[in-house]
């Protein structure tokens, strides 16, 4: 639409636009930050306050040979990888299921199992009922305490069962007169069909998994060694736990003191990145994830 | 195909569940894990909530416990933490609600205002990124920013001349902190929801308000908003189903016990003392009283809005 630029226009937009470059810059100091500060001189860094612009003297890649080297981060991050795999398979598998069964309409099942479905997203049993399930499963302290509670949720199964009732209803029909079964419809004719929807429901169950930290806190509690990498990283970063991850290795006190902070750093980089890569080419995906079936709280 | 839309109550009923059953047996088959998880995960902790009645020990189970009625409730509106407890989460979630929630749309408003479609771009990618970053990186920087020499303190400290101390460490500062670091995490990336509403309003009914002599603002308030509207309800009712449940997770990063009496929530009370300290029946009912005041205003908020706006989520 053309417009006329009246004055109280021009000013309102510069306003918006300087407002807007503020947020902007906002969101990236932090990051900006963290990223500078990780390649810093540990020295001058412990002596710094206040946000670093550019790396404190020279340049150098000793926190992250320190963080890469140890076993804990490597131990952290290869956990992590694997609740991720399993959760974006086997957890997008049963989903897709769920949602191909709910969205039948000639299955008697259907409705009655979509409230079943639904009814958990109005209430719940809460942090404690739910903890005790898990314990008397005898599931606490293995990886699958973290897979296996984690691996459907309602508000995927709603959003997988509108994507397959936009698809007529003749793909499957057809398929049906040729004899195919229904697991074979599912994922060999109709899952190919609504592949963005797919893709949206991944994306977000990685991104979830890759963050999550608090399951992990109480189901995990005596064994360092199954700890995905967001809960490492909270020992150091928030529990202030640095000493704990470098003693393993020979260095000397004064020198743990001295590169703790750098190695927070390192590890925030080291743990972030992946997402932050990933981010730009997940973007596209963002705006039909949200509006796909409604809203996610 | 045709028999089973026609149903008949009573034996044909029955007979067309048999029928069913036997035409649809891979379905059948298939909802079985579907039905086992839920069970186990979902259905089994709500029948766990009967510890909320009991004084429940975990080496005599549920079926050995002793049953108390309402004595873990009334424990929990008689302690003494109780009021503090619910104003923070009330507090807290409420300045949610208040403040971060319209600032949401302000944002999308703002944002479809930019002319520069590469300007607006670049401005979205950065700001829906925080979203994505985990809560533990979150807190680390806040952490750090609010310690005694970080430089959200440095800053701070300078534009009211007080005297440079831990921010997280002062129970003064807890809230304004969670809702500060919580807009620089969520405020993008929660208007992209209202940024595509915004986006699919008709350009027709803008160009004839334009003719008829509407300017910008009369039109973002009588075109914009008006059209946006089931969408911000459908948010609203959302968040209404969630007042007592604040984000948990982030204060039990970044409280301490110096900050408990402006920072503990019903859900981080629940945390403390049913993991920490393994008091299940207690906590298992404060969490039942957090669940249920929940739905109802989840249901109360729906009900509402279906009557008045015609948008309803359920």
């Amino acid at each position: 639409m053309i417009e006329k630029m009246t004055k109280s226009r021009a000013v309102f937009c510069a306003v918006n636009y300087a407002l807007m470059t503020l947020f902007g810059v906002l969101c990236l100091i932090p990051l900006w930050h963290v990223l500078m500060a990780s390649v810093s001189d540990p020295r001058l860094l412990m002596a710094s306050s206040g946000i670093i612009a550019w790396p404190l003297g020279t340049p150098t890649l000793e926190g992250y040979r320190i963080v890469l080297s140890n076993s804990a981060v490597i131990e952290g991050y290869g956990n992590t990888l694997i609740y991720v795999a399993v959760n974006a398979v086997a957890g997008t598998l049963l989903t897709a299921i769920a949602g191909y069964l709910v969205s039948r309409k000639n299955f008697r099942l259907a409705k009655p199992l979509t409230a079943f479905i639904m009814f958990t997203m109005i209430f719940n049993g809460g942090l404690i009922p739910t903890y005790m399930v898990i314990r008397s499963l005898g599931i606490i302290n293995t990886r699958l305490a973290i897979i296996l509670p984690a691996l459907m949720n309602a508000y995927y199964i709603i959003v997988m069962k509108s994507a397959f009732e936009q698809l007529p209803a003749a793909y499957e029909e057809s398929a049906k007169l040729d004899g195919a079964g229904p697991a074979r419809i599912l994922f060999q004719i109709l899952l190919p069909l609504i592949k963005p929807t797919v893709v949206v429901i991944i994306m977000f169950s990685v991104i979830g998994q890759w963050n999550s930290w608090y399951p992990a806190s109480i189901y995990l509690p005596r064994v360092r060694d199954k700890w995905p990498l967001q809960l490492i990283m909270r020992s150091l970063l928030i529990q202030n736990d640095v000493s704990k991850l470098l003693t393993s290795s020979s260095e000397a006190n004064h020198v743990v003191n001295m590169t703790g902070n750098l190695v927070k750093y390192c590890v925030t980089v080291v743990g972030t990145l992946p997402i932050l890569v990933a981010y730009p080419f997940a973007q596209r995906y963002f705006v039909t994830g949200i509006t796909l079936g409604g809203v996610k709280g | 195909m045709q028999a089973k839309t026609a149903r008949a109550p009573g034996r044909a009923k029955r007979e067309s569940l048999r029928h069913d059953i036997a035409m649809n047996k891979g379905l059948y088959l298939l909802s079985i894990p579907i039905i086992a998880f839920f069970l186990v995960f979902s259905y089994a902790p709500m029948g766990g909530l009967v510890i909320a009645f009991q004084n429940f020990r975990p080496q005599r189970g549920i079926l050995g416990s002793e049953w108390v009625g309402f004595q873990n409730f009334i424990d929990f509106f008689t302690n003494p933490s109780f009021f503090s407890i619910l104003r923070n989460t009330l507090v807290i979630s409420g300045l949610g609600l208040v403040i971060a929630f319209p600032m949401s749309i302000v944002f999308a408003l703002l944002l479809n205002e930019i002319g520069s479609r590469k300007f607006k771009k670049v401005i979205q990618t950065v700001s829906y990124m925080p979203y994505f970053i985990s809560l533990v990186v979150i807190c680390g920087l806040v952490t750090e920013f609010c310690s005694s020499n970080g430089a959200v303190t440095k800053v701070f400290c300078a534009i009211t001349g007080r005297p440079k101390e831990n921010l997280l460490t002062n129970p003064d500062y807890f809230w304004a902190i969670n809702l500060i670091s919580d807009l620089w995490q969520n405020l993008g990336y929660s208007s992209i929801i209202f940024v595509a509403a915004i986006t699919s309003v008709s350009q027709d009914l803008h160009e004839a308000a334009a003719i008829d002599g509407a300017n910008r603002l009369r039109r973002v308030w009588s075109i914009t908003i008006p059209s946006i509207m089931p969408t911000i309800v459908t948010m609203l009712i959302l968040r209404c189903g969630s007042l007592l449940s604040v984000g948990f997770e982030k204060i039990l990063l970044l409280y301490s016990p110096s900050t408990y009496s402006t920072a503990d929530v019903i859900s981080t009370h629940v945390q403390r003392l049913g993991i920490e300290q393994t008091q299940y029946g207690y906590s298992a009912a404060v969490g039942l009283f957090n669940s249920v005041i929940n739905t109802v205003m989840l249901l109360a908020a729906n009900a509402i809005s279906s009557k008045v706006a015609d948008t309803s989520v359920l």
